[in-house]
Parts: structure tokens; C-alpha cells; sequence
């Protein structure tokens, strides 16, 4: 070594030449010698200087020792020597029992000679291309040098590698050598060639790496195999620490299940030897590199489900619990245990439900409990179980709830032979271990973490200090331990207890404005914090003074002004007033700067070199970080400010009322839409169907318009001197052809009507005749014709009537009818109307169509209107006609009542002229009889007094037998005039 | 899970094709535009079944993983580096691909039907995969991102006489709407299986990317005859 550091320091020596001539010589003879035996020898030469002159031998020997490997690979033992002299100058393993000093300078020497080694990427080439010699005598040399390059310059030589084509699957053909040795060194140059490379990481587990070496593990008998395990185990780690990918084969491909045999260890106490502790703890460690708390949460998950499901936690929980296993394993168990449950509740709760194997058998969890506050345990064991627990309360509320109920009076052990776990962290929390103090406020805080529940539940714990005295609540109990704390005797730092309990009550205060509440009610507490705060200590104390600072202003921040004397304003203006704001931020901020602040928050695990420098809890760290920021604008904000928030905190709440109503609106309304969306798509198929209809209609009533155009055309024709009509041009009737018909129907009521009249005037005419007929002195004759001739006008004017009325009936009914049909097609196009407009909201173009339609049924309704107006017109013109056919009726009637007297008159007459010509005949008998017996007797003048009296008589009866018959208007009256004429004569004639 | 068989896929083709994509949509039935980095979808694995046998997919993603940065970068930074990495260093890329052709037994040759390039290097990949692959891999050819019609670069006839030519099975999908995404793995998986049925694949070799599942080991071992008698006749009862 003397020589070395002869040459590292640039002296020039004697034998330093002369070794130096001789490596030259010998490179010379590598480089020229044509014959192979002596290139041979003089390589095994160069290889037997290069560990004692290693840097003449690398600087004058590689180029020809690469040019070798080149041009000699039919040789294997010169390509074995150049080998393993290149490894001797490369490699630093040699050098382990040399000084640190040199050791450095060698380092330096490998590094060095590596670069210039792969400055030329086809070097590695070459000797990944030497691998797949299987000359043991190249393929390990060859082995060494690669890892030994590894070693040196990883990420170089890594990406020499990843490129060349099936460099990474070469080197994977050596877990499959049949030789240990190779294998072994290949698992060792695997370890090198994945060290923080993810690609190559990849393709390496691609290639079957976690099955091969499973493999390999099982066949050396797990744990019990030797330092192959181990550097099987710390190759497996490299593949899957913070490779997700990989985690996700390892998984996928069922390797989990793979694991569990591995702590199969058992009571058997076959011994511990050095290397099983190493073996299981790198076991362990790779348990928790597929849990880790770093990994995504659903890849942890899933690793946790499958843990769980094949027996690997319940294999892990025996070993906690088995006796005599080491400290190192049982504290890495209990680290692995704790991520393997960490936030997945079925894990957490199968911990909960393990017991410990002791009579009578207690929960794990208060087994480990009482590690952790026995202060004889080793402290990386405590640290594990205080993990352990943060892990089993972590998302996990009915764990939270479990472990805070043992503390409450109701579930409290009234016998006192089980201890819960409740009772222990109590107990840790007033013993007189400092250490304890920390790790059972932190385990209480976890128990309270983002659980207001639990927070407002441990309020009701008492706890009875001394037997007379009254009981202490244990908010209440925290903080006298906290003020007294200088006065008590304890082992390790006063510090710990205050920082431990008072991080317990930040966590307790944060978030539970009844908390606040609770803590401010003792009117001790607030001067004490603002004392602690106010008082200019030395550097150890300005954590406490910040924590102070931190408690002080969640109780004014979670406060609810419940408490008169300690509302915010107070507080505040007591900060102002005792310590300053600017001061209470500076104390505030020692927190979050003091130096073993920024490690915790790093890792939830509880990892701590030594005692001292357990101050931190990480969730913790957490809470500050939320807090500092709005403490801080909370202590800066004036009181105005304040309300101002309030009342925006008032508004947004009443915002966000408004805003769930509104968004209960919108759901509603959502709802609404999405069936108005239904109503309108149905819409839209009657719509369409609805518009069909239209269209049809609108053809039909185009159809009907030109028949009545057509009818109005043939009417105008009939009708031009009425003129009438003239407005009927416009009309657009959804019924033409009624209207027309109704109309033609009309003209001829109004033909017959005037026919009607003109009958009625001529029969007027007729009747005045009669009368003036009747007035004047007229013949017997002329009177009876004019009278046949009336009664037979009077009978045709009946029939006429009846015709008529008949007629009058039928066109009434048909009237009806229409009107009903026209009711009818109103009604049709008024619901088409009304249908049609619904829908209408949606589809303007519709609307405009609809209301089209709707002028259009207007306009017809109009002309319907006005023809029902002129059918009334005409029916009133018709009932007038009616009047005046009833009124000419009952005179008629009263002439014939007349004529009907008249008769009576003319048969009681008749009767009396029949009696009286039987008197007549009788008479004239007498007469005659008695003219006989006159003649005979001889006295004529007496029978022609008689004679001339009843002429008179008869004459007088003839008088008014004429007036009866000017009043007589029968036909049968003529002749009976007639014939009473023809007596008249006959009396005239006898008369004389 | 027991299994008859176990093939080993990888997914290739140039970056940005949508091989993560596909990977994803396949396993997971489901569609993730932005690319999550932190989520490891660059190896998936699925159980299908094939003439009524049980077959696990194991498939790996190719694309290389940058772990060199620190944990926060933004993805748009992400973004920059990969494009930086696409243009100075594709060939580098697709050398690492190479490493894994040795032991699959498909693959996936992905393009992106908009973009005509990555159409135009298929020629390279082809000519890497069939010097580096034993010579049974059973390639398919994917045009993906057929959903997005409107920007197609590559007609379909043009993927088709590519595959015609070259003796590929092809297939266009869409990793975003989950068409033949299926069908691509699965019609791959049909022609591995038909291959070991005519017996063209060594299927005791595991380099090929084809393993047995543990019952039919079991009684392969037996038919494998007098080494191990114990262990066959364990096997046996």
C-alpha cells in the first residue's frame, strides 16, 4: 500500500519502474505477439500485477485487453485472463481491508476507469455479447466485470444496456444457469442493472424475474436459506419499490400467495441465526413496499384485499404474537402489520378481533398498548406500536369509537382485572415517562383524528385523581399536568410531555367548538397559555411557546362565543393587548420552522433515530399546516372584519341554502323538462299527425271552396238582381256546399214565400171581392158562383198550405240539421284550434299554421253567422207569411161558421117553404075543393080574399127567403133558390 | 385464479397512439383521455375464456417510464419531455421495445389512423419485432382512434392491404369507445391458442410468453413420466 500511495502521490521510486517497464513490455506482447500461447501468458501475467499495480496495469493494459476480448473470443482462457484483469482494475471489491483513505482514492480509481471502459458503448456490447459464452471461465469473469461496471456507473451503463438488443433478456438467462456461482453473481449484477431504472425494471420482470426467483427462495428454504435469499430478496425489492407497474404484476400474477410461507416460523425455536433476521426482515420490508402508505391508495388496497384473503396478515398477527421471536422482527412485524391494515377497514377490523394467546386472552391491541407505555421496552419497538395503533384508528370511525368508549364511565371495568385500552393510554398519558406521556397523547389525538364525535365523547371522561377529591375531567387534567409541568420529577425531556399533551388538545379543540368551549370554561387555562406565549424563554422553549400560540388561537378560531368572557373579540384583544400580534405570529411560525417539522411530515410512520427527536406526530403536522394560515388571518382580522365574515359566513350559508334550493329546483325543473320533453315529442306526433289532418282539410275545404264558387257563380247568375250575396265572394266556409245548399234551399223558401204572398193577395183580393160582392145587390146566381168558386180557392189554398207546411218542415228540419253538422264542424275546428296551439310553445312555425287555420275557421264562422242571420231573416219572413196564411185562415173559418148558419138558415127555411107548399098543396086541395064547392055553391069572392091574403103572406116569405140567399154561398142553395124561384113563378102564375 | 393457459402480450407502436388506452380499456373498461401517470396502467392483465378454457392475459404496455424526475411535475412538462424524447430519441425507444419481443406471445402493433406517420413507421416496427421475436409471435395490427372519423389519415382498405401483405390479422378500434377493443386482444388470443392446439408453439419453453396453467401442469408433469415418480403420483391422488 506504500507503493501506491507512492504512486498516487507522483513520487518516483526505483521498483515503481521497474513494474512499470515490465506492464509495458507485457502489453507489448499482448498487442504484437502473433503467437497465442505467449499473448496467453502474457495476459495471465498483466492479471497477476493488476491488484498491486492497478493503475499502471489499467492505464497501459486495457486498450489491449478490450482488443483481446475482440479478436481472441475463440480462445476462452485468455478471453477468462482479460476478464478478470479488467475486473481487478474496475472493481473496488478488493480493496476492503485497505485504509479509508485509499479506499476513496481507489474508488475514484474504479469510477475512472469505467468511464474510459464504456466510453465506447460497444465494450458492454462485447461483454454482454461474452454472457452468452457459457465457458464458465468467460461467462463469470464476465458476470463480475458487468456488475462490477454497474456498481461504478449505473445509469450509463444501465442505458448501454436497455438499448442493445436483448442486453436485459441475456442477463435474465442467468437466473436459469445451472451453476450457483453464476447464478448467485447473476442475481447480484440484476441488483446492480435495476437499481432505480423502472424500464429496465420492467422488462426484467417481464422476463419472469418474480417467478425465477421465488423460485430460487423456495428451493433454499425460505428464511432458513442463506445470503442468496437475501439477495434474492433485495433484487425482488428493487423491482417493486416505487414501480407500479411491477406491484401490479406482482399481484396480478398471484405472487402475494407466494409470500405467506415465508413467515412460517413457528414455536419450533430452531434458532435465530443472523442471517434468518436479515432474511425475514427483508421479507417484511417487502410486504410493506406493496402497502406502502407512498403507493396510490387503490394499488394499497388491492394489496391489502389480497393480503388479507390468502392468510398473509393472519400469518403476520401469529408472529406478533409468538413468543421468543427477536426484537428486530417483531418490531419490523409490527410496522408491516400496520401498513398491511392501514385505512382498509377489514383489515383493521380482523386486527381488532386478534388475541393475544395469554390466559386469560387480551386483544392485541392492549397487549401492544402496554409495550408501548412500558418504558423498558426498546424505543423502536414502542415507536412500532405507537405506528400500529395510528394505523388501526386511521379512516377507521368504529375503531376511533371502540377505543374512546373504553374510556367512558358506562363501559369502564368496574372489576378492574382486564385492562382496556383506554385505561393504558391513560396511564401513559400521567405517568412519569415522558416518553410514554408523547406516545399516548398522540395515540389519544389519532383516536379523536377527523372524528368530531369522539372528540365531544371524550369530554365526558373523569377521571378521579385522589380518593376525597372531586373528579377531574381529562380535558381538565391535560392542562394542570401542562401547567405543572416543571414540577414534577420526570425521566427524559420535560419537553416531550408538554409538546405531546399539547398537540393532544390542539387535535382535541380543532374542529369542536364545544371542546373550545370546555377548555376556555376553566379560567386557569387562558392566562397560562398567554403567560407561556408572552415570556421571552430560551431557544428549547419556543416549540411549547408556538404550540401555546397554536392552542390558543383554535380556541379563538373553533370558537362559538358561547362563553361571555372568552368571546373572540376578548381573546383577541387579549393577544393585542399581553403579547402583541405580530409577536403571536412569530411564536405561531416556530412551529412549522423547527427542524424535526419537515421530517415528520414526510412519512406517517413514527420513525425516529433517538428519543429526542420524537416531537412530532405527522398527522399532526397535517393540522398545523391547515390551521396556521387561517389562525393567522383570524388573529389579523379587526373585530369589524370579523362580523363582516360572519355575516358573509350567514350569507354564504344562506347562499347555499338558496343554492340547495335552487339546485332542488333545477332538479325539479330537470325533472319537468325531461317530461315536458316526453309531452312534447308525443306532441309532435299529434302535431304531424294533427298537420295531415290539416292538410287534408285544408284540400277538402279547398275542394268544397271551388264548389262553392262554382254554386255562387250559378247563384250570382240567379240572384244578379238581388245582389245579395255580394259578400259571399270572400267567403272561405269550411262547408260551401252546405252554404250553397242552405242557400239554394233559401232561395226557393223565398220563391215559395213569394209565391205564398202573391196566393195570399190574390185570395185577399178574392175576399174583398166577395165582401164588395156581398155589399152590393148581386144576382142570386152570381152570388152562389162566386161562392162555389171561393170555397174551391179555399179548399187549393189548403192543400197549398199543407204542401207548404210540409214543406216549411222538412226545410226546418234540414235546417236543424245544418245547424247541427255546422255545430258540429265548429266544435271540430274549434278542439283542432285549441289542440293546436298547446304544442305551439315549442314550434313558432306551427303557431303561425295554427292561427292561419284559426283565421281562416273565423272567417267561415263569420259567414256561417251571417247566413244563419239571413236564415233567420228568412224564417221571420216565413212566419210572417204563416200570420198572414193564419189570419186569412180564420177568416175563412169565420166565413165558413157564417156560411154554416146560413145553411141551418136555408134548411129551417126549405123546411118551412117544403111545410109550407104541403100547406100550399093542401091549400091549393082546399082551395080547389072548396072552388069546386063554391062553384058548386056559388061563392067565389070569399076563397079570392084568402087567395090574395096568403099571396101577400108568401110573398113577404119570398122577401126574406132572397135575403137569406144573397148570404147563402153553398151550391146546393142555387138550386134550391132555383127551384124556390120556379114556386115563386108557379105562384105568380096561380096568382093571377 | 386457476387458468389452462397464460399468454404474455406487449402493446407497440409509436407514442401517442393510444396504446396506454387501449391497455386500460381492455382491463378496466374504461377511458382516461389525460394521462394519469401516477396510476399504473402500463402492465394489465385479464381473464378470458376460449373454447370454453380459461386464459389469463398478461399485457405490457411498452412505452418507457421516466422515473428521473422528481415526484411534482406537471403533466404539461411530462408532455414536453416525452415529445422531446419522441424526436431525439425514437430509436432508442423502440430498442428498449426490443428487449421484451423474446418473450411475448403477441403482440399489438398500434397506429393512429390520424396520424399517417405513425402508419409509415409500421414497416420499422414490423422488420424489429420479426427479427427480435421467435418467429411463432402472432402479430395484429390495430389502427386505433377510429372514433375520430372526421381527422382520419389512413383509409381503412390501406390498414387492410398492410396486414394482407404481411400476413396480419387487423383490426381498427377506438380505445375511447371500447369498439373491437375486445375482439383485437381476444381474436389475438384465438390465434395463439389455435397455434399451441397445432402445435407450432413450445409451450414448455416460457420464453415464448406462454405458460400453462397449475392443473394442466400437473398433468403434464404426469404425462412427463418416470423423474419425479413420487411427485407424479402425488399428482395422481
Amino acid at each position: 500500500m506504500n507503493f501506491l500511495r507512492g504512486v498516487m502521490g507522483g513520487q518516483s521510486a526505483g521498483p515503481q519502474h521497474t513494474e512499470a517497464e515490465t506492464i509495458q513490455k507485457l502489453c507489448d506482447r499482448v498487442a504484437s505477439s502473433t503467437l497465442l500461447d505467449d499473448r496467453r501468458n502474457a495476459v495471465r501475467a498483466l492479471k497477476s500485477l493488476s491488484k498491486k499495480y492497478r493503475l499502471e496495469v489499467g492505464i497501459q493494459a486495457m486498450e489491449h485487453l478490450i482488443h483481446v476480448l475482440q479478436t481472441d473470443r475463440s480462445d476462452s482462457e485468455i478471453i477468462g485472463y482479460a476478464l478478470d484483469t479488467l475486473y481487478n482494475i474496475i472493481s473496488n471489491d478488493e480493496e476492503e481491508e485497505v485504509e479509508e483513505n485509499s479506499t476513496r482514492q481507489s474508488e475514484d480509481l474504479g469510477s475512472q476507469f469505467t468511464e474510459i471502459f464504456i466510453k465506447q458503448q460497444e465494450n458492454v456490447t462485447l461483454l454482454l455479447s461474452l454472457l452468452e459464452e457459457f465457458d464458465f471461465h468467460v461467462r463469470w469473469p464476465a458476470v463480475k466485470l458487468l456488475t462490477s461496471l454497474l456498481k461504478q456507473l449505473g445509469p450509463q451503463v444501465q442505458q448501454i444496456i436497455l438499448v442493445s438488443p436483448m442486453g436485459v433478456s441475456r442477463l435474465m438467462d442467468l437466473l436459469a444457469d445451472s451453476r450457483e456461482v453464476i447464478r448467485n453473481d447473476g442475481v447480484l449484477l440484476l441488483q446492480a442493472l435495476t437499481r432505480s431504472n423502472g424500464a429496465i425494471q420492467k422488462i426484467v420482470a417481464f422476463e419472469n424475474a418474480f417467478e425465477r426467483l421465488l423460485d430460487i427462495i423456495t428451493e433454499e428454504g425460505n428464511s432458513d436459506g442463506g445470503i442468496v435469499v437475501e439477495d434474492c430478496l433485495i433484487l425482488l425489492q428493487n423491482l417493486l419499490k416505487n414501480n407500479n407497474s411491477n406491484q401490479n404484476f406482482f399481484k396480478e400474477g398471484s405472487y402475494i400467495q407466494r409470500m405467506k410461507p415465508w413467515f412460517h416460523v413457528g414455536d419450533e425455536n430452531s434458532g435465530w441465526s443472523a442471517q434468518k433476521v436479515t432474511n425475514l426482515h427483508v421479507m417484511l420490508q417487502l410486504v410493506r413496499v406493496l402497502v406502502s402508505p407512498t403507493n396510490p391508495p387503490g394499488a394499497t388496497s388491492s394489496c391489502q384485499k389480497a393480503m388479507f384473503q390468502c392468510g398473509l396478515l393472519q400469518q403476520l398477527c401469529t408472529i406478533l404474537m409468538a413468543t421468543g421471536v427477536p426484537a428486530d422482527i417483531l418490531t419490523e412485524t409490527i410496522n408491516t402489520v400496520s401498513e398491511v391494515i392501514r385505512g382498509y377497514q377489514v383489515n383493521q377490523d380482523y386486527f381488532a378481533s386478534v388475541n393475544a394467546p395469554s390466559n386469560p386472552p387480551r386483544p392485541a391491541i392492549v397487549v401492544l398498548l402496554m409495550s408501548m407505555v412500558n418504558e423498558r421496552q426498546p424505543f423502536v419497538l414502542r415507536c412500532a406500536v405507537l405506528y400500529c395503533f395510528q394505523c388501526f384508528l386511521y379512516k377507521n370511525q368504529k375503531g376511533q369509537g371502540e377505543i374512546v368508549s373504553t374510556l367512558l364511565p358506562s363501559t369502564i371495568d368496574a372489576t378492574g382485572n382486564s385492562v382496556s385500552a383506554g385505561q393504558l393510554l391513560c396511564g401513559g398519558l400521567f405517568s412519569t415517562d415522558s416518553l410514554s406521556n408523547w406516545c399516548a397523547a398522540v395515540a389519544l389525538a389519532h383516536a379523536l383524528q377527523e372524528n368530531a364525535t369522539q372528540k365531544e365523547q371524550l369530554l365526558r371522561v373523569q377521571l378521579a385523581t385522589s380518593i376525597g377529591n372531586p373528579p377531574v375531567s381529562l380535558l381538565q387534567q391535560c392542562t394542570n399536568i401542562l401547567s405543572q409541568g416543571d414540577k414534577i420529577d420526570r425521566r427524559g425531556s420535560k419537553i416531550q410531555t408538554r409538546v405531546g399533551l399539547l398537540m393532544l388538545l390542539c387535535t382535541w379543540l380543532s374542529n369542536c367548538p364545544i371542546a373550545v368551549t370546555h377548555f376556555l370554561h376553566n379560567s386557569a387555562n387562558v392566562p397560562f397559555l398567554t403567560g407561556q406565549i408572552a415570556e421571552n424563554l430560551g431557544e428549547e422553549e419556543q416549540l411549547v411557546q408556538g404550540l401555546c400560540a397554536l392552542l390558543l388561537g383554535i380556541s379563538i378560531y373553533f370558537n362559538d362565543n358561547s362563553l361571555e368572557s372568552y368571546m373572540k373579540e376578548k381573546l383577541k384583544q387579549l393577544i393585542e393587548k399581553r403579547i402583541g400580534k405580530e409577536n403571536f405570529i412569530e411564536k405561531l411560525g416556530f412551529i412549522s420552522k423547527h427542524e424535526l417539522y419537515s421530517r415528520a411530515s414526510q412519512k406517517p410512520q413514527p420513525n425516529f433515530p433517538s428519543p429526542e427527536y420524537m416531537i412530532f406526530d405527522h398527522e399532526f403536522t397535517k393540522l398545523v399546516k391547515e390551521l396556521e394560515g387561517v389562525i393567522t388571518k383570524a388573529i389579523y382580522k379587526s373585530s369589524e372584519e370579523d362580523k363582516k365574515e360572519e355575516e358573509v359566513k350567514k350569507t354564504l350559508e344562506q347562499h347555499d341554502s338558496i343554492v340547495t334550493h335552487y339546485k332542488n329546483m333545477i332538479r325539479e325543473q330537470d325533472l319537468q323538462l325531461e317530461e315536458l320533453k316526453q309531452q312534447i315529442s308525443t306532441l309532435k306526433c299529434q302535431n304531424e299527425q294533427l298537420q295531415t289532418a290539416v292538410t287534408q282539410q285544408v284540400s277538402q275545404i279547398q275542394q268544397h271552396k271551388d264548389q262553392y264558387n262554382l254554386l255562387k257563380v250559378q247563384l250570382g247568375k240567379d240572384n244578379q238582381h238581388q245582389g245579395s250575396y255580394s259578400d259571399g265572394a270572400q267567403v272561405n266556409g269550411i262547408q260551401p256546399e252546405e252554404v250553397g245548399r242552405l242557400r239554394e234551399e233559401i232561395e226557393e223558401l223565398k220563391s215559395n214565400q213569394k209565391l205564398l204572398q202573391s196566393q195570399l193577395a190574390e185570395k185577399d183580393s178574392l175576399i174583398e171581392n166577395l165582401k164588395s160582392s156581398q155589399a152590393s145587390p148581386g144576382t142570386n146566381e152570381q152570388s152562389s158562383a162566386t161562392a162555389s168558386r171561393d170555397s174551391e180557392q179555399i179548399a187549393e189554398l189548403k192543400q197549398e198550405l199543407a204542401t207548404l207546411k210540409s214543406q216549411l218542415n222538412s226545410q226546418s228540419v234540414e235546417i236543424t240539421k245544418l245547424q247541427t253538422e255546422k255545430q258540429e264542424l265548429l266544435q271540430k275546428t274549434e278542439t283542432f284550434a285549441k289542440s293546436v296551439p298547446a304544442p305551439g310553445e315549442s314550434e313558432a312555425g306551427m303557431a303561425a299554421k295554427t292561427t292561419d287555420v284559426e283565421g281562416r275557421l273565423s272567417a267561415l264562422l263569420q259567414e256561417t253567422k251571417e247566413l244563419k242571420n239571413e236564415i233567420k231573416a228568412l224564417s221571420e219572413e216565413r212566419t210572417a207569411i204563416k200570420e198572414q196564411l193564419d189570419a186569412s185562415n180564420s177568416t175563412i173559418a169565420i166565413l165558413q161558421n157564417e156560411k154554416n148558419k146560413l145553411e141551418m138558415d136555408v134548411t129551417d127555411s126549405k123546411k118551412e117553404q117544403d111545410d109550407l107548399l104541403v100547406l100550399l098543396a093542401d091549400q091549393d086541395q082546399k082551395i080547389f075543393s072548396l072552388k069546386n064547392k063554391l062553384k058548386e055553391l056559388g061563392h067565389p069572392v070569399r076563397l079570392k080574399c084568402f087567395q090574395k091574403r096568403f099571396m101577400v103572406y108568401f110573398k113577404e116569405l119570398y122577401c126574406s127567403m132572397e135575403m137569406l140567399c144573397l148570404h147563402i154561398h153553398i151550391t146546393g142553395m142555387n138550386t134550391w133558390v132555383h127551384e124556390y124561384g120556379i114556386v115563386c113563378t108557379a105562384f105568380t102564375v096561380f096568382g093571377e | 385464479m386457476a387458468y389452462a393457459y397464460l399468454f404474455k402480450y406487449i402493446i407497440i407502436g409509436d407514442t401517442g397512439v393510444g396504446k396506454s388506452c387501449l391497455l386500460l380499456q381492455f382491463t378496466d373498461k374504461r377511458f382516461q383521455p389525460v394521462h394519469d401517470l401516477t396510476i399504473g396502467v402500463e402492465f394489465g392483465a385479464r381473464m378470458i375464456t376460449i373454447d370454453g378454457k380459461q386464459i389469463k392475459l398478461q399485457i405490457w404496455d411498452t412505452k418507457i417510464k421516466i422515473r428521473s424526475f422528481p415526484c411534482k411535475i406537471s403533466i404539461s412538462t411530462i408532455q414536453h419531455v416525452c415529445f422531446v424524447l419522441n424526436m431525439a430519441g425514437q430509436e432508442s425507444f423502440r430498442s428498449i421495445t426490443r428487449s421484451y419481443y423474446r418473450g411475448a406471445a403477441g403482440a399489438l402493433l398500434v397506429y393512429d389512423i390520424t396520424r399517417r406517420d405513425t402508419f409509415n413507421h409500421l414497416t420499422t416496427w414490423l422488420e424489429d419485432a420479426r427479427q427480435h421475436s421467435n418467429s411463432n409471435m402472432v402479430i395484429m395490427l390495430i389502427g386505433n382512434k377510429s372514433d375520430l372519423e372526421s381527422r382520419r389519415e389512413v383509409k381503412k382498405e390501406e390498414g387492410e392491404a398492410f396486414a394482407r401483405e404481411h400476413g396480419l390479422i387487423f383490426m381498427e378500434t377506438s380505445a375511447k369507445t371500447a369498439s373491437n377493443v375486445e375482439e383485437a386482444f381476444i381474436n389475438t388470443a384465438k390465434e395463439i391458442y389455435e397455434k399451441i392446439q397445432e402445435g407450432v408453439f413450445d409451450i414448455n419453453n416460457e420464453a415464448n410468453g406462454i405458460k400453462i396453467g397449475p392443473q394442466h401442469a400437473a398433468t403434464n408433469a404426469t404425462h412427463a413420466g418416470n423423474q419425479g415418480g413420487q411427485q407424479a403420483g402425488g399428482g395422481c391422488c
